[in-house]
């Protein structure tokens, strides 16, 4: 998935929360102010009621009982809380009241009805509705926090787009993983194909001539080319091994076998199978070992041997015969650090690290570095190449270990 | 006695040059390219080792593998060109003698088949011979100009190693994870003691030793120009 289809989802789910959350803000919005209009809903108007009760001299005439409805009541207090007029008033409301009751049912309940009231010339008018039939709210809020309510509500916006966004990316991160796993697994299927129907063929390329390399009733210069072709299939042989670790490493789908190793025993095991298979043939071999023992280190032994391996061909392949090769170890800064160095070739120089490969046989040295740089990333350190009079590579690994010393044993089981 | 090699694998070109090369290396040979055809020659070859492909038409080498051994127990070494740690580990977990991934040296092939051989029908000699020193490993005794000389049991257990390498360099850690069972910091010093009582035994001049050579920073090795 690229970078545009990434932000593309982003936004996409980012519209899509929004407008949910618009659409549910507006829809509480509307209800509350279609419910919420000074007692509107009461389906009472204060002053056509009021209007509709006067006083004509001996008595209070009301001329507005369909204003009330079925189920609504009325009472005028005059000046000392006493009750002067009265349509459909419950029993049990008193016919006097005090200052205290007055305050508290404009405010409330009159004895848990919901009541309304109007202040007249000759009194309070006051028109209640059944018990329960109204909910009765006194809001109060201080200026100052009434003033500050837009930057609350801008706030309270910016917090939920926050959230919204951060919801957005962790689906979209989701999404990218699938698709990305799906392609890995793809990738690493083909190329696992690929390299393993191009082994058996190739056995065959490095088996004859490999024979015909050794058979003594050839021509000199056959058996000459038949090492050439043998040695190159070689070379086609790493670059495949390389290739397909490089993808597992690259996909994350090669489980790192972590053991503690003690390095002096490790590298010194990697070198002797190293000058044991030949390659190093006329090489001024050397290791550089610290007198104090290194302290134990966690690590995949496979992996670091084919790092170390590859950094030790890379020193045979670009030296003549007769050059240096050193290889060595030191601890410092809770680092570990493996380092080759060689006549001009250690690991060749990063300029080159990608570049397509030689027709000399410099294939390994492409995939090669590269997998010794993801083999120390894997292992949470890195590689580090350095060019001088002589060329060094080294492999700084984090030092960690769980104390279960098993590296020794295991990597000669194995080795 | 030449040893009966069975090779298993669906590939008959392939097939066919591992026959080639087993058969200039001196073993007679047998060949399958299906677990059918497998059983049968295992049967009525009674080889003395199997190379097992693992991807074949009617089933596949593990399973094959469990087959043989239930018949009889053979070393069997898996070839394949499936080379991920997860095979290679199921294939040597299921206790395969080896698990060599193709492409392969013929050379490789041939000293693999042969080290296995040698492991399992333990055709040691009982005497070995280094230039002019004689090794009697039943004795635990080398003779030189005449004179036999007793090993102790760490000399022998030394020599041993350094002959099982075959010439090639066995590290410190090694040496010593045989002589005291296990990579033991501090004991290099003891180890040249013992190396330096070995050459006494075993060299014309201890000083410029001719078989037993120091590999610097690494280990030793038994040079075995003129050995037997």
């Amino acid at each position: 998935m690229s970078l545009r289809s990434f932000f593309k989802g982003a936004m996409l789910v980012t519209a899509a929360a929004a407008l949910v959350t618009f659409i549910t803000l507006l829809g509480i919005l509307a209800f509350i102010f279609y419910n919420f209009d000074g007692g509107r809903d009461w389906g009472v108007s204060m002053s056509k009621v009021s209007g509709a009760l006067a006083w004509d001299g001996t008595e209070y005439a009301f001329t507005g009982e369909e204003l009330l409805g079925d189920n609504r009541w009325a009472m005028l207090l005059d000046e000392n809380g006493q009750v002067v007029w009265s349509l459909r008033k419950p029993a049990d409301l008193p016919e006097q009241y005090t200052l205290t009751d007055v305050a508290s049912f404009t405010r409330w309940y009159l004895n848990d009805y919901p009541v309304q009231c109007r202040i007249r010339e000759d009194g309070l008018l006051v028109i209640g509705a059944p018990k329960g039939s109204v909910w009765k709210h006194d809001i109060a809020m201080d200026t100052q926090v009434l003033l500050q309510t837009p930057i609350w509500f801008m706030a309270f916006f910016l917090l939920t787009l926050g959230c919204v966004l951060l919801l957005a990316y962790w689906v979209v991160r989701r999404w990218f993983r699938q698709a990305q796993q799906v392609r890995d697994a793809a990738r690493s299927d083909w190329i696992n194909g690929v390299s393993h129907d191009i082994r058996t063929p190739l056995s065959m390329v490095m088996g004859y001539s490999a024979q015909m390399e050794e058979a003594e009733d050839l021509p000199a210069e056959c058996r000459r080319q038949a090492g050439i072709i043998r040695a190159q299939s070689q070379v086609i042989r790493d670059l495949v091994n390389d290739l397909n670790l490089t993808m597992r490493l690259d996909c994350a789908m090669q489980p790192l076998r972590k053991e503690s190793l003690q390095m002096e025993v490790f590298l010194r095991q990697t070198a002797a199978d190293f000058l044991n298979g030949g390659m190093a043939e006329g090489f001024d071999f050397e290791m550089d070992l610290p007198k104090e023992p290194l302290p134990p280190t966690e690590g995949d032994p496979f992996l670091l041997r084919r790092a170390v391996n590859n950094l030790l061909t890379n020193c045979v392949r670009h030296n003549a015969p007769g050059s240096a090769i050193c290889l060595g170890a030191r601890a410092e800064n809770n680092l570990l650090i493996l380092w080759v160095e060689g006549g001009t070739a250690a690991g060749g120089l990063r300029t080159d690290f990608y570049q397509p490969l030689e027709q000399d046989g410099g294939a390994a040295h492409g995939t090669g570095l590269r997998l010794v740089e993801q083999i120390a990333a894997a292992h949470g350190g890195s590689a580090n190449f350095f060019a001088g009079e002589t060329v060094r590579c080294e492999i700084c690994l984090p030092i960690t270990d769980s104390g279960k010393r098993t590296g020794f044993s295991a990597f000669h089981r194995h080795s | 006695m030449a040893y009966r090699i069975l090779i298993v694998d669906d590939e008959k070109a392939l097939q066919d040059m591992v026959t080639e090369i087993l058969t200039h290396g001196g073993y007679e040979t047998d060949s399958a390219l299906s677990c059918a055809q497998a059983i049968k020659q295992f049967h009525t070859g009674n080889p003395h080792a199997v190379l097992l492909d693992v991807n074949l038409p009617d089933g596949d080498g593990f399973s094959l593998f469990g087959q043989f051994r239930e018949i009889r127990d053979v070393p069997v070494l898996f070839l394949s060109a499936r080379d991920g740690d997860a095979d290679r580990l199921q294939g040597l977990g299921l206790g395969a003698d080896d698990y060599i991934t193709k492409p392969f040296l013929p050379q490789e092939l041939l000293l693999r088949l042969r080290s296995v051989l040698r492991r399992v029908y333990r055709e040691e000699p009982d005497t070995s011979r280094l230039g002019d020193v004689e090794i009697d490993w039943g004795k635990s005794t080398v003779r030189r100009n005449g004179e036999e000389t007793a090993l102790t049991a760490k000399e022998f257990t030394l020599l041993k190693k350094l002959w099982e390498a075959r010439g090639n360099i066995a590290t410190i850690d090694a040496l010593c994870a045989a002589l005291w069972d296990g990579p033991l910091v501090g004991y290099e010093n003891t180890l040249m003691v013992h190396i330096r009582r070995l050459r006494e035994k075993i060299e014309a001049d201890p000083s410029r030793p001719k078989h037993l050579l120091t590999v610097r920073g690494l280990g030793y090795r038994l040079r075995r120009e003129g050995a037997k």
